[in-house]
């Protein structure tokens, strides 16, 4: 398994240049002209003003040089400096990478514990009224519009009720903790900070559950029906014919074997929270990567742009590794 | 089998273990989403007040910047040499004291008050203001057109600014209220990393220090920045004027969403709301925890013609063809249908209330009198496509004006089909002047009405005389080379003539002149419009 990690690990920096130049050329193919968002809509006809952002941005250059530099200063951990924020790309990253990394694990969290017990249970009721009503809430998870769910939770949960915490990660008049992770929990904990904890806490509970609902859902679907299946098979008949409770059959056989393809789906789904928390965080006043991602689409800031997809290149690479890794070490039928 | 069972006890086990972590840390999720949010302290009691707007900050360095939010912060960091009132922009003094020009207005004076003192409690000097004036001009930033035909920035001594043109300039005392000519502490900045020299345009380096630092002598300094978040300013505690500072501390947090502005302040998270929409008025008013008002604003969203753009129809090149789609407007119902009816009618480039615009047309919808224009210069089924941006600004959906100018077009007999793209495809075209029908939106720099002749007009180096394709209208040339010789009644006249012969031309087509909601805590007074800095954070106050 180490030679495995290792040979991917290896192979890894050639995916991301693939990704990163594929990102680059491709962003760059766009017929608009980024100045239109660097210089302001008052200016557009300014020759003065134009020439000077030009030149001053790169965008006098090839397209080759322009890649050329570009690559040289990755290689250096230059990942350029944004039209958009005037801030090097790395910053803008590192700040707000960790805003969505927070509110992605909570998402999965909630999606994996939630989707699991909701699983189990829908299968051992099956066919009953419970049964019925996990499997639409599983399908509503699952094929309900994200901005629609977040905005009818916001107006119940915050404007109607005020019981939730509103958009933002911290509430108004109270200060972030100090940086060490920039996941604002656990940068609380860490300060030793508990009101401020509880205060970043109640406010990821709206955007997370938002978040965990599509996955929450299709984890319920999956859990039920493979501890449907794994029920009716061998070795559980076997387990029962030995003695054992069903309670004793059902933890230690079938629940396990049932959650091992819930491995995979969270693998992939890890990768596809982050670089798709768009929409929540739009709506929640999240700053993090995805709205930064948009925000760099819209301006056509190219190396913002060309940054997001070597962060996302980089997710996903990890997240496969670690899904074919924790694969192998749960399922010994997985040789690596 | 054997082998399996003894691994799976462990793993089962951990497992477990895992969920049980899990299921505590959404117990304690679910505990901490059931316990209401941390109750919002009053602002008055912690001397913080938060702003809520759709923030659209470029930069923070003052002379690269140039957004309706860095209005707010140029004025509140770095204070300028002289400062517009709210309600008609007359000026005061701020920096300076007093301020002169010579009888040709080529030549302004500037006696800088020995108090002033930046946020580090250095002197307001005289070589501050040279230097920054210099670096504005050379920087060829987006407001480098501030500095447009200044000849020289002199300092005889540390406390007089002498300023020179090119050309008579009689409105260069209202430029100068403008945030973006705010004056920055010259040594602070150059020692890290900014020049005033003729190639700062390649050579300064200082745009990302401003980002974290500031420089100005205004009653706030810069706190933090996060953009996509919010913007903090603190008190500045060497502020020098008599009108101390109203808050300790002033939040400006990024909420784009107008409707999440509302809830916010309703809930008490923001103080006051910048931008909510015309739909959410009633709800506004008839909510006893908040005070709101509905004011006039200069902010405008015009259709700009382009007869020069490649693919123009040749019909564009006839005023008449202009003049009806002028005509083939229904203006009420667009001011229905963008901003509830919260909006006025507008004459011409000269937003209603600045000099010059009193006794102009406005227009009304005449789609018979388009008709009619349209048979007289021999054209029928005029088709045209309008290219725009799709965004709101000011409140006006760009799509929704469209698509009611489009059923007005109709009746005149003119197809107008929409082509709405993304900012960014949007901006390329317009800069490159292709465009033969778009929507664009001004809001005003100072508060001298020159600025629209220097934008809109024909007049040579206007910027619409480029994007229209026109040729010079030299007699509009004229027109704003004499007003700027003259002062009072007679420019004011002369300002008049100009906005006629904008109309004339037939190039700038204002649409809607917007009103905003101004919309606070009950807590809140003195919230207001401001005509250079959007809002004043001079006047706002707690009233607890």
């Amino acid at each position: 398994m180490l030679r495995y990690t290792l040979k991917r690990l290896a192979i890894m920096p050639l995916l991301l240049w693939g990704i990163v130049t594929i990102a680059f050329f491709l962003s760059h193919s766009i017929s608009s002209n980024p100045l239109a968002s660097i210089v302001g809509t008052r200016n557009l006809g300014n020759a003065d003003v134009v020439a000077a952002a030009t030149q001053r941005w790169g965008l006098d250059k090839s397209l080759l040089q322009q890649y050329l530099i570009y690559i040289g200063n990755l290689l250096h951990g230059d990942l350029g400096t944004s039209f958009r924020t005037k801030e090097p790309v790395a910053s803008d990253l590192s700040s707000r990478l960790p805003a969505t990394l927070e509110l992605a694990l909570f998402a999965l969290i909630i999606a994996v514990v939630l989707g699991i017990v909701l699983g189990v249970v829908a299968a051992r009721n099956n066919g009953r009224v419970l049964d019925g009503g996990l499997r639409t809430l599983a399908l509503v998870g699952s094929s309900t519009p994200v901005f629609w769910v977040a905005l009818l939770l916001l107006f119940v949960f915050y404007a109607r009720l005020g019981i939730a915490a509103g958009p933002g990660r911290l509430s108004s008049r109270v200060d972030p903790p100090p940086y060490v992770t920039g996941m604002y929990t656990l940068d609380s904990l860490l300060a030793g900070n508990l009101p401020l904890f509880t205060d970043a806490l109640s406010h990821l509970i709206l955007p997370s559950i938002v978040m965990a609902l599509p996955l929450l859902g299709t984890i319920i679907r999956m859990v039920r029906a493979q501890v449907l299946e794994e029920q009716s098979s061998d070795f559980v008949r076997t387990a029962r014919a030995k003695g054992m409770t069903p309670s004793q059959v059902m933890n230690r056989h079938v629940v396990k074997n049932a959650i091992t393809p819930v491995i995979t789906v969270v693998g992939i789904s890890v990768g596809m929270l982050i670089m798709g928390a768009v929409m929540v965080e739009t709506i929640f006043t999240w700053n993090g990567i995805g709205t930064y991602a948009v925000e760099a689409s819209r301006s056509l800031d190219f190396p913002a742009i060309t940054g997001v997809c070597l962060v996302g290149g980089v997710i996903f690479l990890v997240s496969n590794l670690v899904t074919d890794i924790a694969y192998a070490i749960i399922d010994p039928r997985v040789r690596l | 089998m054997q082998h399996k069972t003894l691994l799976a006890r462990p793993l089962a086990r951990r497992g477990r273990r895992t969920l049980g972590a899990a299921a505590a840390a959404l117990a304690l999720a679910a505990l901490a989403a059931c316990s209401a949010p941390a109750a919002s302290s009053s602002g008055g009691d912690s001397g913080e007040i938060i702003l809520g707007r759709s923030m659209d900050v470029s930069t923070l360095d003052p002379e690269r910047s140039l957004c309706d939010s860095c209005q707010i912060y140029n004025a509140a960091v770095y204070d300028t040499l002289l400062a517009a009132t709210t309600a008609d922009g007359d000026l005061q003094p701020l920096l300076a004291q007093t301020w002169e020009a010579n009888d040709d207005n080529t030549e302004f004076t500037f006696h800088l008050d020995p108090a002033a003192v930046f946020s580090d409690g250095s002197p307001v000097e005289a070589k501050d203001v040279k230097w920054s004036f210099e670096r504005l001009a050379n920087l060829k930033g987006d407001p480098s057109y501030f500095m447009a035909g200044v000849k020289t920035v002199a300092a005889p001594d540390a406390a007089t600014v002498v300023v020179t043109t090119q050309a008579p300039n009689s409105a260069f005392f209202n430029v100068v209220t403008a945030g973006y000519t705010g004056i920055i502490n010259s040594d602070v900045a150059i020692e890290n990393g900014a020049t005033a020299d003729k190639d700062a345009a390649k050579t300064d380096k200082a745009e990302q220090w401003f980002l974290k630092n500031s420089a100005g002598a205004g009653q706030y300094v810069l706190t933090s920045y996060e953009e996509g978040s919010q913007l903090v300013l603190s008190e500045n505690e060497n502020y020098w004027g008599d009108d101390k500072p109203n808050f300790k501390k002033v939040v400006i947090k990024d909420v784009p969403d107008a409707s999440t502005q509302l809830q916010q302040l309703q809930q008490g998270d923001i103080d006051v709301a910048m931008q909510l929409s015309f739909d959410t008025l009633d709800q506004v008013e008839g909510d006893e925890s908040l005070t709101s008002e509905v004011v006039p604003t200069y902010n405008y969203v015009y259709l700009g013609i382009s007869p020069g753009a490649a693919d123009a129809p040749k019909a564009l090149d006839d005023q008449r063809v202009r003049e009806a789609l002028r005509k083939a407007i229904d203006y009420d119902t667009v001011i229905d249908a963008t901003v509830a009816g919260k909006g006025s009618k507008q004459a011409s480039a000269i937003p209603n209330g600045f000099e010059g615009s009193d006794g102009l047309e406005v227009p009304d919808y005449d789609p018979e009198g388009a008709k009619a224009l349209l048979a007289e210069a021999g054209v029928s089924n005029l088709k045209l496509e309008a290219t725009y941006p799709t965004f709101t600004i000011y409140g006006v959906n760009f799509s929704t004006m469209f698509q009611s100018i489009q059923q007005s077009m109709k009746k005149a007999g003119i197809e107008l089909t929409l082509n709405p793209l993304d900012y960014t495809a949007w901006g390329t075209k317009f800069g490159a002047g292709e465009l033969p029908l778009t929507a664009v939106y001004f809001a005003p720099d100072h508060p001298d009405a020159v600025q629209y002749f220097q934008y809109f007009s024909l007049a040579k180096d206007a910027s619409w005389l480029g994007y229209s394709g026109m040729t010079e209208n030299t007699k509009e040339t004229k027109g704003v080379a004499k007003a700027l010789t003259q002062t009072g009644d007679a420019r004011t006249a002369t300002y008049s003539e100009l906005g006629q012969d904008m109309i004339d031309d037939a190039i700038i087509l204002p649409v809607v002149n917007p009103q905003v909601i101004l919309a606070s805590g009950s807590n809140v007074s003195g919230n207001n419009y401001h005509v250079t800095r959007n809002i004043d954070l001079r006047q706002l106050k707690f009233t607890d």
